[in-house]
């Protein structure tokens, strides 16, 4: 945000008196604009009903949060082994495809683009509605873990690419001039740098894992959105439930995509997201 | 059941779920580019209640899952007055998280502009209206053509979201779910899906790779 805020302010001088007035008209307008919709989103919420204290108080109750917090471990838990799966998944085919191997490195070009253009709703119900009917039973954790986890490793590999390729071709000369080989280089001299420069990247493709565990009820895991329909069908208060949903994920997903920010700042790094790269 | 078969069964099915999955990507799009420019002209504007709502309008789409988003307009709407059809529905969660996604490529297509160049465009005496449309308009457009291809990809698998409401006929995702419970496809049904996605993503990565190479501005 902070990087964005001098190309803002380039864009136009210090205003003179007529145009600091039409700011200032145009200020007022804004401001009552808004508040008028604020006060339109109110008052649909208190004209259905929507405002009476039984769809708001079981709030104030420790149970649901409890609860929900429960929801939000078994979010946590799902995001941390599909991040854990994706990291090594993405790391083996970043490494397949920068090998020297001509084939091998052909392969992990085709699965990469694979599970990056294939939604991982589509392999979730690979692994819900197909796998089973092969005789074979797997958990929901894994039904939705195995599937979320295989979408990213795809942009992660990826990810990991854009880190190989942002380490300086001197040192890669350099190594290759001192009679290393392409393992040992990429070993001793090229992954350590790159896993440094995608530390950010990585952090903020976590706020993509965390949203498609959101679908996990259709494997009925326990997560924090099937968690909250538990509670809806217990208190019949869908409206306040789901608001209250969406604003805690909003709020984990703002402050990981913050952290990933504040952590490239640190590493004089960039955030690769998957916007950056080239399609497949 | 064999690829094959599934074709013969359900290829008509197929295709129609092909098309309108294209056809939702494609409106889905349109609107997002169409709203993101409105929130990326409000983040620019020197009026500064705009600047922050578009803010914190991009920093709520951005992060907010679709499902959630979808659950809200297709559950929670109905009792604040507001019932739309479930294509609706979709339509408007993917057109808002696309959106927001859209401005912040825009934001950074248009900071990828020098200031310099502002400056310069300036004490010639162009305009702010003639700066924004003769300098910024045109560079940040060239620079977002990767960025947007990644978008509209990313706008196909979010579509995959209709399969969680009822739609006629059922997206790519949703086809899977239909061809299961109606005959033992197995992974027939998948591979026909994925290869539909696939391809889609392979075409238009291909051509935003070929518009890139030709508007691409080397700095």
């Amino acid at each position: 945000m902070s990087a964005d805020v001098s190309m803002r302010d380039a864009l136009y001088e210090a205003p003179g008196p007529r145009t600091q007035r039409r700011v200032r008209v145009g200020t007022a307008l804004s401001l009552a604009l808004l508040a008028a919709f604020a006060a339109f989103v109110v008052r649909q919420f208190s004209v259905n009903g929507q405002l009476d204290p039984k769809y708001w108080s079981f709030f104030a109750r420790w149970t649901t949060w409890r609860f929900l917090l429960q929801g939000f471990m078994g979010t946590i838990h799902v995001a941390f082994m599909a991040g854990v799966l994706a990291i090594m998944g993405g790391l083996l085919l970043m490494l397949g495809r920068i090998s020297p191997n001509r084939p091998l490195s052909a392969i992990c070009h085709v699965i990469t683009d694979l599970f990056r253009s294939l939604p991982s709703l589509l392999l979730i119900y690979f692994f819900f509605l197909v796998v089973p009917t092969y005789g074979i039973r797997m958990p929901a954790f894994w039904m939705i873990t195995l599937p979320i986890g295989l979408a990213a490793s795809g942009v992660l590999a990826e990810v990991f690419r854009a880190g190989v390729n942002a380490v300086p071709t001197g040192q890669v000369e350099a190594a290759m001039s001192l009679g290393m080989t392409h393992g040992r280089i990429t070993r001793r001299i090229v992954l350590p740098q790159a896993l440094r420069i995608v530390i950010p990247s990585l952090v903020s493709q976590l706020v993509v894992v965390v949203k498609d565990t959101t679908v996990a009820y259709v494997v009925s895991y326990p997560d924090l959105m099937q968690n909250a329909r538990v509670l809806i069908s217990n208190y019949d208060a869908l409206v306040s439930m789901y608001f209250v949903v969406a604003i805690l994920y909003i709020i984990v997903n703002y402050a990981t995509n913050q952290l990933s920010i504040h952590l490239a700042h640190r590493g004089g790094t960039q955030v690769l997201s998957r916007v950056d790269e080239k399609p497949v | 059941m064999g690829v094959a078969e599934v074709f013969t069964t359900f290829g008509d099915v197929y295709l129609r779920s092909l098309l309108s999955t294209w056809l939702m990507t494609a409106v889905c799009f349109a609107g997002g580019l169409a709203l993101g420019i409105l929130a990326t002209v409000l983040r620019v504007s020197p009026i500064k209640p705009l600047r922050v709502a578009a803010d914190v309008y991009v920093q709520l789409f951005r992060n907010i899952p679709t499902v959630s988003l979808l659950v809200i307009f297709v559950y929670a709407l109905p009792y604040l007055g507001a019932t739309l059809p479930y294509r609706a529905c979709l339509l408007c969660c993917v057109i808002l998280v696309v959106s927001s996604f859209a401005s912040e490529n825009f934001m950074s297509g248009i900071n990828a502009i020098g200031v310099g160049q502002i400056e310069a465009a300036r004490s010639v005496g162009l305009s702010f209206v003639q700066v924004i449309r003769l300098i910024v308009i045109p560079q940040s457009l060239r620079t977002t053509v990767l960025p947007m291809t990644n978008l509209l990809i990313a706008t196909l698998l979010t579509t995959a979201m209709g399969s969680q409401v009822p739609l006629t006929p059922p997206e790519l995702t949703g086809m899977v779910n239909y061809v299961n419970s109606r005959s033992v496809a197995g992974i027939s049904a998948f591979v026909v899906s994925a290869l539909c996605y696939a391809g889609t993503s392979v075409a238009l990565g291909f051509l935003g790779n070929r518009l890139d190479e030709r508007v691409r501005i080397i700095r």
